[in-house]
């Protein structure tokens, strides 16, 4: 069963070049900021890049986003120690394409936390397949660290030169999202991407399209996509979130199945045509239960924004 | 190993060595390789004649600029592989790859005979054809087993669908899994993936010329760089198919006159309109497509160049005599 205890539909990804864009960025109202070192800071800028990231913390978090930090295995000492500061929940490793590679970023974490005074062991990651050998290797990367969470494709369309399809697909990517999902549920993890078309690319689209690729991203098992422009955080929130009329049915299946087997006599039962069982009743229950923990959560990011002090998200409800 | 020189694949003939008007006759078709055939279409009392006929029929076939190549039977590989390793050939297939053993054998046999007949070592390359289920599984395995697998693909075609027992011809792609399985083989291991973006073909014509041009423009629009068919009809719609064209080079030359632009930047990319209006997006991905597409172009050139002068050569020698 796939991890799925945090709210995380759209990760903002912000370049720690322009480190001025965060206030903007926050008032899109990402679930996730993600500081990146690694795709979008050209290699010259990457010292003063990783000199900005420990001030940016609280600027990043002002819209109760989270904060990732995207680093490389190439350049993980650096990286990491520009990244891992209090306030931080996360890294997301680029191009990763070893278990060896998550296990030497670990154990650097697991220093820099003591060092730092963070909790030991709250430091997370997202491991990003955007290479062959990583895809390859995707399920012992997967299982390489407990303080993996999410596994991504990230910008795999470019960087392993995929191109669109005459169907609009891009080529094989059918097939890997199907592979990190499938891998992701069995590791135990959560899958992380939105299904693009052409003309999308590296996770830039325009706000219909990126609407459009969260809800196939989301019905193949996606729980929320990385970004670029401050226009897709709306529609990857929107697209990750269970619609109305989604939750309104949901509610209703859930109570027909409960009082269908109220007698203890039968438990799967026929509902609009549809067969129900145990284990179909409690998806739907899920549904209900995500649109609550979102409504929480997007309380929290309100009064973040406003100013007004509240719990943390999963204290709310 | 020494590093060899890539040869281009984007269109071949595959016919029965047997068959003499067609060995004969290929030379001038055009195509960058032609494969001599000693499996399916050569029946089992004539693989013994069938095996005689390679080392001469190499230099009737490469006469015009093709490369030759030569298909030999899986349970048969030894016999064939000695009757088939000869200066001039260029690539061996080896249909219903299943295990790296077999791999590595053919890859000692190989360096034997390379060193016995004056072949500069390394040269001949190993087609390892991926055709069934046992195939796919250990298609990794099979890759690694040797460097002179220098493209790869496969798990479609008529023998994929015969060891699935599934329908070859249907309007959807019924090998999603072993093809991606492959293709990602291919690109983790470093050599050129051999794949196309699926077509539906519901006839199975092996000689629409139609067909040809738009399976391989489609295949070459996404980064694929190798075609191969049965019919002499397919050649020049695949060659052409495979060649980018005039308008895609003075595109790419504008993207990379866009690409230097972002040196002004501090960005890594930035978003333009091109001549047709359309929006697009320059970073550095862009660009390495567009130098590939020009130097892919180039390539085209020098290969039919290459051949068109074989085969004048060739012509005039025959008219003087």
């Amino acid at each position: 069963m796939a991890a799925n205890d945090k709210i995380r539909r759209s990760w903002l990804i912000v370049p720690m070049s322009t480190p001025e864009r965060i206030t903007s960025a926050h008032q899109a109202g990402p679930d996730v900021i993600v500081l990146d070192l690694v795709e979008f800071v050209a290699e010259s800028d990457k010292p003063a890049a990783r000199e900005k990231v420990a001030e940016s913390l609280s600027s990043a978090k002002a819209g109760g986003a989270e904060v990732f930090v995207q680093i490389e295995p190439a350049l993980m000492l650096a990286d990491l120690r520009a990244a891992i500061w209090p306030g931080i929940s996360g890294v997301v490793v680029s191009r990763a394409e070893s278990a060896d590679q998550i296990t030497q970023i670990e154990a650097t974490i697991t220093v820099l936390e003591g060092e730092r005074g963070l909790l030991p062991g709250s430091v997370e990651m997202v491991a990003s397949l955007e290479t062959a050998p990583g895809n390859h290797g995707g399920f012992e990367i997967a299982t390489a660290s407990p303080r993996i969470w999410g596994l991504t494709l990230g910008r795999a369309d470019l960087i392993m030169d995929l191109r669109p399809e005459p169907s609009g697909e891009i080529h094989l990517m059918q097939y890997l999202m199907q592979r990190l999902v499938t891998i992701a549920a069995a590791a135990g993890k959560t899958p992380i991407g939105a299904w693009w078309r052409h003309p999308d690319r590296g996770l830039l689209a325009t706000p219909d399209n990126t609407l459009a690729a969260a809800r196939r991203g989301r019905a193949i098992g996606f729980k929320g996509s990385f970004c670029v422009l401050e226009n897709q955080v709306g529609p990857l929130n929107e697209g990750f979130t269970p619609t109305y009329a989604e939750v309104d049915s949901a509610r209703s299946i859930q109570q027909a199945y409960t009082h269908a087997t109220d007698s203890g006599t039968i438990a799967a039962v026929s509902h609009d045509g549809r067969i129900l069982t145990a284990d179909i009743a409690r998806q739907y229950a899920k549904v209900a239960a995500l649109s609550e923990a979102i409504a929480s959560q997007e309380m929290f990011k309100d009064a973040a924004v406003s100013g007004r002090p509240v719990p943390v998200p999963w204290e709310v409800a | 190993m020494a590093e060899h020189p890539r040869r281009l694949k984007r269109s071949g003939l595959t016919m029965p060595i047997v068959t003499e008007r067609f060995i004969n006759n290929a030379w001038h078709r055009g195509c960058d390789f032609i494969n001599m055939d000693l499996e399916d279409s050569v029946p089992p009392n004539l693989k013994d004649v069938a095996r005689d006929l390679v080392r001469q029929s190499i230099p009737v076939v490469n006469k015009g600029g093709a490369d030759a190549v030569c298909r030999i039977n899986h349970d048969l590989m030894e016999a064939d592989l000695n009757a088939a390793v000869w200066p001039g050939l260029m690539m061996v297939n080896y249909p219903k790859a299943e295990h790296a053993h077999e791999i590595r054998r053919m890859d000692e046999i190989i360096t034997r005979l390379e060193a016995e007949r004056g072949i500069r070592p390394g040269t001949i390359e190993i087609g390892a054809n991926i055709e069934t289920a046992v195939g796919v599984a250990n298609a990794y395995e099979i890759v690694s087993a040797s460097s002179r697998i220098r493209d790869f693909g496969g798990a479609s075609g008529y023998d994929m669908s015969r060891d699935l027992g599934v329908e070859m011809f249907v309007g959807f792609d019924q090998f999603v899994y072993g093809k991606g399985e492959v293709e990602l083989t291919a690109r983790a291991l470093g050599v050129e993936p051999h794949a196309a973006p699926f077509t539906p073909n519901l006839t199975g014509s092996v000689s629409d010329p139609d067909r040809a041009f738009s399976e391989a423009d489609a295949a070459r629009k996404c980064g694929f760089r190798i075609g191969g068919g049965l019919h002499p009809n397919v050649v020049e719609p695949q060659n052409r198919g495979f060649m980018p064209t005039d308008d895609e080079v003075a595109d790419a030359h504008w993207v990379l006159e866009q690409y230097r632009r972002l040196s002004h930047y501090s960005d890594t990319w930035f978003q333009t309109e091109d001549s047709s209006g359309q929006s697009r997006v320059i970073d550095r991905y862009e660009a390495a497509r567009a130098e590939e597409l020009l130097q892919w172009r180039a390539l085209c050139e020098e290969r039919d160049l290459e051949k068109s002068e074989a085969i004048t050569r060739v012509r005039a020698a025959e008219e003087s005599t």
